[in-house]
C-alpha cells in the first residue's frame, strides 16, 4: 500500500486465438509466470507466493511442483465472478508483500477457452444451460433466455442510454479506439486486422446494443506479473512499478438487479477509496487499462470513476479521444480485451507496468501514474494505480 | 399460451423458494413477516430487518419495463429458432425497489421499449418427465 511495493517483473505466454494454443493452459500459466520472474531477475525458487482470481484451474500445488517452486508462504485468490478482480488480485499480493508475510508474490491468469469453453456460458455442472432444468439462481433468468454476462451488461447499458441520451456511436469509439492501439502492438491478436467505423455498424448483433464487436473475442493465453517489496525492487532488472494505491468495493443492493445498480458498472465505491488512499484524482491519470467485457459498461465505468459524467461522455470518447499516445485520455494502449487479447484483463496489467517502464509500443510521454479499472458491471470492482518509483 | 422460447427451453427447477412463482398462475413474492418487506429474489433472510420468517405475496403483477435487450445470437441451440427475443426488467407498482426478468409476448423485440407499462400473463408449461404443469410469468404491454 502506498508504494511498500511494487511490480518488478511481467511476462505472458504467447496470445492465441480461440482453440489455437499448441500448449495446455497448464502451459500457457508457467510460460508466462517463468517470463514474469526472468524478467524481474529473480529464480523461480524464490518465488513464495501465487494469487489469481476468479476460476482459476491451475493450483498452486501443481505449479510449485512443476516450476520448482521451493515453499509458499502465501496462497490466495479472489471470490467467483470474472474479471471484475483483476485489480484485486494484484492487491492480495501487495498486502501479503506490504505485511511481510511473503516476498515475491506470482499474480497470474491462464485462461485457455479453446479447451475449457466460453467463461461465462452456463453449462450443466452451474445448472443452467445445457441442462434439462434452470436451477437455484438460474431460474430467474434462465428460464427467460438470460444466460450470459453480454446480456445481463446489455441491460445496464440499455437503461444507461435511455437516461443520458447516448447513441450507439459512442460504444463503436470505445471499440475503435482498443482497435486502433492494437495495430501498433504485435502481441495483438487484432494486430493486423483494422476496424472501422463501417465494420463495426454492419457486424452483426449479439444482444442489442452490443455489435460483435462491442464484445470481447474467445481467445487463449496467460500472463502474469511478480509483486516485491519497493526495497528489493530497486535491485532488481527492470524499473518497477510502484503499487500506488488499490481497491475493491462492493455497495449495497449489489449482486441482483435492483433499481438503484441497474445502470452501474459497480465503480463509485472503488473511486472512492482509490482516489481517497492515493490522494489524487482522475486528472493525474497520464494512461489508463478499463477492462472492455463489453464496450457499453467502459463507458459507464468512464463516469464511475470520475474522468466524466453521463451527460458528457459520449463526447469524452469521440472524434478519437481515446486513440494512440497523444490521446486527450491514453486508453488501452496495447488494445486491451478487444483488440490485444482476453486474458480477463491481465493483459491491462502488465500494459501499465510497460507504460511506466517507457516500454509500450503505444507509449505515452513522462507517464508517472497508470490506471487500471477491472472488469465493469459485476461486484467487486477492482482498481489498481501504478507509479513511477519514488 | 406457449412458451415464447420454445417449448423444448429448460424449465425451472423447482424448490420451496420458486414454486409459487412458477406455478400459481399468481405473481407470488417472498414477503417478511416481521416488516413486510417484499423481496426478489428470495433469500434466506429479509434484506430490510434480517428477519427469517416468510409469507406468500400475491402481487396485482402491474409494473414497467425498466430496460430491455434484443438478443440476437442464440447461446443455446435450443434457442436458434426463437431469436430475436426481448429480455426485460420489469419493476411492480405493489412492490417497489425489485426488477423482475421476463420476456414479452405480443409485440415485435424491437418495438419493447423502456417505459412501457406492462401486466404479467403466464406461459403454461408441462414437464414431460413429471407431468408437472408450470404456469411461467411473463409481460405483456398495455400502454
Amino acid at each position: 500500500m502506498h508504494g511498500a511495493s511494487a511490480i518488478s517483473g511481467i511476462g505472458e505466454s504467447n496470445y492465441y486465438g480461440w482453440g489455437k494454443s499448441p500448449h495446455t493452459e497448464f502451459q500457457l500459466a508457467c510460460t508466462a509466470i517463468q517470463r514474469a520472474v526472468e524478467d524481474a531477475g529473480l529464480d523461480l525458487a524464490d518465488v513464495d507466493g501465487f494469487v489469481s482470481y476468479t476460476d482459476q484451474r491451475n493450483l498452486p500445488t501443481r505449479l510449485a511442483r512443476a516450476l520448482g517452486v521451493r515453499e509458499l508462504r502465501w496462497v490466495a485468490t479472489t471470490w467467483p465472478g470474472g474479471g471484475n478482480s483483476v485489480a484485486a488480485a494484484v492487491q492480495l499480493a501487495d498486502a501479503a508483500v506490504s505485511a511481510g508475510y511473503a516476498h515475491n508474490v506470482v499474480v497470474f491468469r491462464a485462461i485457455a477457452q479453446g479447451q475449457y469453453g466460453r467463461f461465462g456460458l452456463p453449462g450443466p455442472a452451474v445448472g443452467g444451460g445445457d441442462g434439462p432444468y434452470m436451477s437455484g439462481p438460474f431460474a430467474w433468468n434462465g428460464t427467460y433466455g438470460v444466460l450470459t454476462p453480454a446480456q445481463q451488461c446489455a441491460l445496464r447499458t440499455s437503461r444507461f442510454m435511455h437516461d443520458h441520451g447516448i447513441s450507439q456511436e459512442a460504444l463503436c469509439d470505445v471499440s475503435l479506439a482498443c482497435y486502433a492501439n492494437a495495430q501498433r502492438n504485435p502481441r495483438a491478436l487484432r494486430y493486423g486486422q483494422p476496424l472501422t467505423r463501417e465494420k463495426y455498424h454492419a457486424s452483426r448483433w449479439i444482444v442489442t446494443p452490443f455489435h460483435l464487436y462491442d464484445c470481447c473475442p474467445e481467445n487463449d493465453g496467460a500472463a502474469a506479473c511478480v509483486v516485491t517489496s519497493s526495497e528489493r525492487a530497486r535491485d532488481l532488472r527492470n524499473r518497477p512499478a510502484s503499487i500506488v494505491a488499490a481497491a475493491q468495493g462492493i455497495g449495497p443492493g449489489f449482486g441482483v438487479f435492483t433499481p438503484d445498480d441497474l445502470a452501474s458498472s459497480h465503480y463509485r465505491q472503488v473511486a472512492e477509496h482509490l482516489w481517497n488512499d492515493a490522494g489524487m484524482r482522475p486528472e493525474d491519470v497520464d494512461v489508463a487499462q478499463f477492462y472492455e467485457n463489453f464496450t457499453g459498461p467502459v463507458l459507464i465505468a468512464l463516469c464511475e470513476m470520475g474522468f466524466t459524467s453521463p451527460e458528457n461522455v459520449e463526447k469524452f470518447v469521440s472524434d478519437g479521444a481515446l486513440v494512440g499516445p497523444d490521446a486527450k485520455l491514453p486508453f488501452n494502449t496495447a488494445g486491451g480485451n478487444l483488440g490485444e487479447a482476453y486474458i480477463h484483463g491481465f493483459e491491462l496489467i502488465n500494459e501499465s507496468v510497460r507504460q511506466i517502464r517507457g516500454e509500450s509500443t503505444c507509449q505515452v510521454s513522462g507517464v508517472e501514474r497508470a490506471l487500471v479499472v477491472g472488469g465493469p458491471g459485476y461486484a467487486p470492482g477492482s482498481a489498481l494505480l501504478l507509479g513511477a518509483p519514488a | 399460451m406457449t412458451r415464447i422460447l420454445g417449448e423444448n427451453w429448460a424449465l425451472p427447477g423447482l424448490d420451496d423458494r420458486n414454486r409459487a412463482f412458477f406455478t400459481s398462475g399468481v405473481l407470488t413474492l417472498q414477503r417478511c413477516q416481521s416488516c413486510s418487506h417484499v423481496q426478489h429474489p428470495p433469500e434466506d433472510l429479509c434484506t430490510s430487518c434480517q428477519g427469517t420468517a416468510f409469507e406468500e405475496f400475491k402481487s396485482a403483477g402491474r409494473g414497467r419495463i425498466e430496460s430491455v435487450a434484443v438478443v440476437h445470437h442464440p447461446v443455446h441451440p435450443a434457442l436458434a429458432d426463437h431469436v430475436p427475443y426481448a429480455i426485460v426488467l420489469v419493476s411492480v407498482a405493489d412492490a417497489p425497489g425489485i426488477l423482475i426478468t421476463g420476456n414479452v409476448v405480443g409485440t415485435a423485440p424491437e418495438a419493447v421499449k423502456i417505459g412501457a407499462e406492462v401486466r404479467v400473463i403466464f406461459e403454461e408449461a408441462t414437464d414431460p418427465s413429471d407431468g408437472q404443469v408450470f404456469q411461467i410469468p411473463q409481460w405483456e404491454i398495455v400502454a
